[in-house]
C-alpha cells in the first residue's frame, strides 16, 4: 500500500492500515480471528510498521492490481509508472534484519524479563564492520525486584558497549590499528551489570544472554538460563549453556533432559548476575554464515515450545517479527507460565 | 599461628535493618543482659549477654533469636513444639566441639535459645582475613574434630542426629584453636518456604539434599567440602554445583599432599556409598596422616588415576629410544617435512639432507650458501622442494635428485617457512618484503613492502593471506598482494598465524596470543601470557596449543574466548611448535628435552632428552615422531 501510495499519492487513511493486516494474514481472515488480537499482552508485541521495501514483498500481485479502496479509473500520475512485476519482485535483504518480542505470559502479574536490541549498518567507502547487540535478561526476585534487575542489566550493558565499543568504531580513523576488543568489551559490560545489580538491587538477579555482532562474527556473553540459538542449514543449536543445577546434573550425567524437564528444581540456578562479586562469565566467539539466524530467549519461551518447534516456525515465518509473535503465541498456548522473550537476527544471504 | 587472634570482640553496635533488633542494654527474662550483637541473620538475631545471675562474674552467653514468623496459630504452635523439641535434644548433648545449652524460652513471635559463648571466629571469616593459606597440620586437626563431633552425632542414641549444615560458617574456631560446631539447623523449622525461580547455590551440600534425603553421608560430603573450601580458598558457592572433583585441591594448593586431597576427594564423591563410611573412618584416615603413618586409604576416585598416570610416565619413559639418529654438521632448527618414505630437514650446515625414514638413511643433500631456519615444503605436483636460506635465496629443489630447479634473489636472509599453495611460493625476508612467486619458474608474481624483516610463515586461505613482522605488524592482503588491513601488536609477530573459521590465530612477543578475524583485522580475543611467545599454534578441535617463553604449553578453548583449559610448565623456554597426533602433543624445549602430553589434561606422557636446546618442531608421519636439536641430531622416535 505504501508503495502505491508513494507512487500515485493516494491520501493515508485509518481504514488502509487495516486492510494492511488483512491484504498480509489472509488465512487469518479465514479463520475470523487475528492471532495477535486474540490474546492479551500481546497489543505491545505487534508488529511495528514495516518498512517501505517489506511492505511491498507482502503483497500478491493480484491485490496489488485490484485494491479494494482504490478508485478504478486509472490516474495518470506524474511519473510514469514502473513495469509492475519486476518492481514487485521479492528480493532477500542484503542486510541483517531482527525481530523482537516480549510478554507477561499467562499467570504472572509482571514482566520480569527485559530486552535490549540495537543495530547499526554502515555503507560507505569507509567499509566499517556493522555492529549489533542484542540482550535478553530474566531477572528473578521479589516484589519488584526482578523486573529492576533485568532493567539494568540491559542499560548498564548497552550503556558500555556503544559507548566503548561502538562510538569507539564510529570515532577511529579507517587506518587505525588501536581498536577496541569485541569480547573483552563484552566481558567488562556484563561484569559492569553485575557490580549495578548487586549494588542497586541486593534481593535480586537476572540471568544475561547478550550477543554482540561486528560484521558477520559473533561474541556471546552468557550468565543463567536465558539461551542463545543459532539456526543454520535446517538445523538448530543451543550455543549457551543453562547455569541451572538440572543442566549440571545432565552434564555429570545423573540425569536427563527427559527428567530435567520434571524436576522439582528445575527453576533453580547456580549462577546469575547480582549474586556475588565475582562473577564468572561464559563467553564465546563465532561466525555467522550467510543465511543463518541466531535465537535469544528467556526460559519462558524455552519451556513451552520445543527446539524442533522453533526451527519450524523460525524458517517458514516470512520475517523475524513474525517469528518472533508466533512464538510467543505459542508458548502462551502452551501455558504461559512464565514471561516469554524473544529476538530473533537474521543474517542476509 | 597463633590461636588467640581467633577472638573477636563483639559489635557494640545495634545493627540497621533487622526490625525489633534487642537493643545493647535490654535485658531478657530478667537475666540476660544484652551487650553486642553477633551476627544478623534474616530469621534473627544473634546476641552476646551478659548471665546477671552471676553478679560477681563477668559471664557472657550467646542469646540466639529467632522470629516465629509463620501467620496461622496452628503452625505457629508447630513450629514452637520443633523448637522446643529440637532445644531439648541439643541440652543433653556433651562433646567438646558443642556448644553447651543453657536455656530456651519464648517471647511473642519470638524464641530464644542460651547458650555458651564461645569467643572465636568462624571457619569462613578465618579463611577470608588470612592473606594465604592456612597451615595444613591446622586444617587437618580440625578436619580430625569435625570428623569427631560428626561422629558423636551420627551415633547419638536413640536417634542419630544429622546436622545438614557443615560448612565454614557453622564451625567455630575458639581462642584455643579448637573446632566448636554452631547453628544446629534448629533455625530450619521457622523458615518458610520460596517459590518460582531462585538462585540456589548448592555449595556444601551434597547432591542426594535436593531430594531431602539427610544421612551421615551427606555430613561427611559437607566435611569434604569445608576441608576443600579451606585447603583451596575456593568458595564452592561460586563455583557449579559438585565440580570439586574437577578443582584438584593441589592445584590450587600445591603444598598439600596427595593423600589428604585423595581423602578430601572421597568424602566428595557424588554417590554416598563411595564416601568414607563413617565420619570416624574418615576421621582415622586423617588421623593417619597426621602420625606420618602410611595412609590407609582406598582410592575410589580421580587420585587413583592419577598414581596410575604417573606409573605410566615412569614406565613409557624407559621406553622412548630413538629408532634412529642422523648428525649434520651444525644444529638444527628448523623443522623436518616427511613424504613418501623420505623425511626433509634444513640445518645450520647450509645443507637441506633427504633422509629415508625407516632407518636414517641418507639420500641426498643439497647445499646452500647459508643456514636453513624455515621448514621445507612440497610441492607434490611438481616433485619440488622449497626451502629459503640465510644466503637471501628461496631454493625449488627437485625431490627426486636432490638438484635444483630454480631459485629467486631477495635482498635480506630468508629465516621464515615458505607456504607453497594455489600455484605460488609465499614468503617472506629479512629484507622486509612478503613475496608471491610462480610455483613453476620462480618468477615474481608481486612483492608486498611490509617495512620490517618478515620471518613469520603466511598463512594462506582462497582468499587471504596473513602474516607478521619483526615489528609487530601483521598484514592481511588478497591475493593480489593489495593491502585489506592491518593490525599492530607491541613487539614483534615471529609465530605463524594458522587460520581456521577465518580467524588468524598468532602469538607475538608482546607475550599475548591473538585471534584476529582475517576478514578485517579485527581483534576476536586475545590471552595474556607471562613472556613472549614465539612458538606457532597448532588447533585442534577447538583447541588452541601454543608454546611460550615462560616455559609453558597453554591449551586454549577457541570457542570460549581463549579461555585457558590447561598449561604445561617445563624447565626452559618453548619457541617449538607442538605438533598434534591422537590426543597427543609433542614439542622440544631449551631445557632439552623432548615432551609428549596428553591433549585432555596436559599431563606428561614421556620425556625423551638430547643433548642441547630444541628449537625444532616435530613431523609426524605414520605413527614415528621426527625432531631436530641444537646437538646437531635430527632423531626418529616412536611416540
Amino acid at each position: 500500500m505504501n508503495f502505491l501510495r508513494r507512487l500515485i499519492g493516494a491520501p493515508t487513511s485509518d481504514t488502509d492500515n487495516s486492510k494492511h493486516t488483512d491484504l498480509t494474514k489472509p488465512s487469518a481472515i479465514a479463520n475470523g480471528v487475528a492471532p495477535e488480537i486474540s490474546l492479551p499482552g500481546t497489543a505491545t508485541a505487534s508488529s511495528p510498521p514495516a518498512p517501505l521495501i517489506q511492505g511491498v514483498t507482502k503483497y500478491s500481485t493480484q491485490e496489488i492490481t485490484e485494491p479494494r479502496d482504490f478508485d478504478p479509473t486509472p490516474m495518470f500520475g506524474v511519473t510514469r509508472q514502473l513495469p509492475p512485476l519486476e518492481s514487485l519482485t521479492s528480493k532477500p535483504s542484503k542486510h541483517v534484519i531482527y525481530g523482537l518480542s516480549t510478554d507477561i505470559g499467562m499467570i504472572r502479574n509482571n514482566n520480569q524479563d527485559s530486552v535490549f536490541t540495537f543495530y547499526g549498518s554502515s555503507v560507505s567507502a569507509e567499509s566499517r564492520p556493522d555492529f549489533g547487540l542484542f540482550i535478553v535478561a530474566d531477572g528473578m526476585g521479589g516484589h519488584h525486584d526482578g523486573e529492576h534487575a533485568s532493567a539494568i542489566a540491559i542499560r548498564v550493558i548497552a550503556l558500555h558497549m556503544l559507548e566503548n565499543f561502538y562510538l569507539a568504531l564510529l570515532k577511529i580513523a579507517p587506518n587505525d590499528v588501536d581498536r577496541p576488543i569485541l569480547s573483552e568489551v563484552l566481558s567488562e559490560a556484563v561484569q559492569k551489570a553485575n557490580e549495578a545489580v548487586s549494588g542497586e538491587i541486593p534481593e535480586g538477579g537476572t540471568t544475561v544472554t547478550a550477543a554482540a555482532m561486528l560484521s558477520d562474527l559473533l561474541c556471546v556473553a552468557h550468565v543463567g538460563d536465558s539461551r542463545a540459538y543459532l539456526i543454520a542449514q535446517d538445523k538448530i543449536e543451543q550455543i549457551t549453556r543453562d547455569h541451572s543445577l538440572v543442566q549440571r546434573l545432565i552434564e555429570l550425567d545423573k540425569l536427563t533432559k527427559e527428567e530435567a524437564e520434571t524436576h522439582p528444581q528445575r527453576n533453580v540456578l547456580y549462577r546469575a548476575i547480582g549474586q556475588s562479586d565475582e562473577l564468572e562469565v561464559d563467553t564465546f566467539s563465532c561466525r555467522l554464515g550467510p543465511g543463518s539466524r541466531l535465537m535469544l530467549c528467556s526460559d519462558g519461551l524455552w519451556n513451552e515450545v520445543s527446539d524442533a518447534r522453533f526451527l519450524h516456525i523460525v524458517q517458514s515465518a516470512k520475517t523475524p517479527q513474525e517469528a518472533c509473535d508466533h512464538l510467543i503465541t505459542l508458548a502462551n498456548d502452551g501455558g504461559g507460565r512464565d514471561n516469554i522473550t524473544v529476538v530473533l537476527v537474521q543474517v542476509p544471504g | 599461628m597463633n590461636t588467640e587472634q581467633f577472638a573477636k570482640e563483639p559489635s557494640n553496635k545495634n545493627p540497621h535493618g533487622v526490625e525489633g533488633t534487642l537493643q545493647v542494654g535490654s535485658v531478657l527474662q530478667g537475666r540476660y543482659k544484652i551487650t553486642g550483637v553477633l551476627g544478623v541473620g534474616g530469621m534473627g538475631s544473634v546476641y552476646q549477654a551478659r548471665d546477671m545471675n552471676f553478679p560477681n562474674v563477668t559471664r557472657y552467653v550467646a542469646v540466639k533469636e529467632m522470629l516465629n514468623l509463620a501467620a496461622d496459630p496452628g503452625l505457629r504452635d508447630m513450629t514452637l513444639k520443633n523448637f522446643e523439641r529440637e532445644a531439648n535434644i541439643l541440652a543433653e548433648l556433651s562433646h567438646p566441639s558443642i556448644p553447651k545449652i543453657f536455656d530456651y524460652f519464648s517471647n511473642k513471635d519470638r524464641a530464644y535459645l542460651v547458650m555458651e559463648y564461645i569467643n572465636g571466629r568462624d571457619l569462613e571469616a578465618l579463611v577470608n582475613s588470612m592473606p594465604n593459606f592456612l597451615p595444613l597440620d591446622m586444617v587437618q586437626k580440625w578436619g580430625v574434630q569435625l570428623c569427631d563431633v560428626l561422629h558423636y552425632l551420627h551415633t547419638h542414641k536413640p536417634e542419630p542426629i544429622i546436622f545438614r549444615d557443615v560448612k565454614p560458617s557453622n564451625t567455630m574456631i575458639d581462642q584455643h584453636g579448637n573446632v566448636r560446631l554452631i547453628d544446629f539447623g534448629i533455625a530450619k523449622a521457622f523458615q518458610t518456604n520460596q517459590k518460582g525461580t531462585m538462585i540456589g547455590t548448592e555449595g556444601y551440600s551434597p547432591p542426594e539434599q535436593y531430594r531431602g534425603e539427610a544421612s551421615p553421608a551427606g555430613d561427611i560430603y559437607a566435611i569434604g567440602a569445608t576441608l576443600h573450601h579451606v585447603l583451596t580458598r575456593r568458595d564452592p558457592r561460586l563455583e557449579p554445583p559438585f565440580s570439586f572433583p574437577e578443582r584438584p585441591i593441589r592445584e590450587a594448593n600445591p603444598s598439600v599432599s596427595p593423600e589428604l586431597e585423595a581423602i578430601v576427594q572421597r568424602a566428595l564423591a557424588y554417590e554416598p556409598p563411595q564416601r568414607f563410611p563413617s565420619a570416624l573412618a574418615m576421621k582415622e584416615a586423617i588421623e593417619q596422616l597426621s602420625s606420618g603413618g602410611p595412609a590407609l586409604i582406598v582410592h575410589t576416585n580421580g587420585a587413583a588415576d592419577d598414581t596410575k598416570d604417573k606409573n605410566d610416565e615412569f614406565a613409557a619413559a624407559g621406553k622412548i629410544l630413538p629408532k634412529w639418529k642422523f648428525k649434520c654438521e651444525d644444529e638444527i632448527r628448523s623443522t623436518p617435512m616427511v613424504y613418501k618414505n623420505m623425511v626433509y630437514v634444513g640445518a645450520y650446515d647450509n645443507n637441506l639432507y633427504a633422509l629415508e625414514t625407516k632407518d636414517g638413511n641418507f639420500k641426498w643433500k643439497y647445499a646452500t650458501e647459508g643456514g636453513i631456519v624455515g621448514t621445507p615444503n612440497i610441492d607434490t605436483d611438481n616433485n619440488l622442494i622449497i626451502v629459503g636460506s640465510e644466503d637471501k635465496h628461496l631454493h625449488a629443489i627437485d625431490i627426486r635428485t636432490g638438484k635444483v630447479s630454480w631459485t629467486f634473489p631477495t635482498n635480506g636472509p630468508i629465516r621464515g617457512t615458505v607456504n607453497a599453495t594455489l600455484g605460488h611460493v609465499f614468503f617472506g625476508s629479512d629484507d622486509g618484503a612478503l613475496y608471491a612467486v610462480r610455483l613453476t619458474t620462480g618468477r615474481l608474481v608481486w612483492k608486498f613492502d611490509a617495512g620490517a624483516p618478515v620471518r613469520s610463515k603466511p598463512a594462506v586461505t582462497s582468499e587471504r593471506i596473513v602474516f607478521g613482522n619483526e615489528d609487530g605488524d601483521v598484514f592481511g592482503l588478497d591475493l593480489s598482494g593489495a593491502l585489506k588491513w592491518r593490525f599492530k601488536a607491541k613487539r614483534a609477530v615471529t609465530s605463524s598465524p594458522v587460520i581456521v573459521d577465518d580467524i588468524a590465530y598468532f602469538g607475538s612477543v608482546d607475550w599475548h596470543v591473538y585471534a584476529l578475524d582475517a576478514n578485517n583485522g579485527w581483534t576476536v580475543w586475545r590471552y595474556r601470557t607471562t613472556k613472549p611467545i614465539i612458538s606457532t599454534p597448532v588447533i585442534v578441535n577447538k583447541h588452541l596449543y601454543i608454546g611460550c617463553v615462560d616455559g609453558f604449553m597453554y591449551a586454549l578453548d577457541t570457542s570460549a574466548n581463549g579461555k585457558e583449559i590447561w598449561k604445561y610448565e617445563t624447565q626452559g623456554q618453548i619457541v617449538s611448535s607442538p605438533a598434534y597426533v591422537n590426543g597427543a602433543l609433542y614439542f622440544g624445549s631449551v631445557d632439552k628435552n623432548v615432551y609428549s602430553l596428553d591433549v585432555k589434561k596436559g599431563k606428561l606422557r614421556w620425556t625423551f632428552e638430547t643433548d642441547g636446546p630444541i628449537a625444532s618442531s616435530g613431523a609426524i608421519a605414520d605413527g614415528m615422531l621426527y625432531i631436530g636439536s641444537s646437538d646437531h641430531y635430527l632423531y626418529a622416535l616412536n611416540p
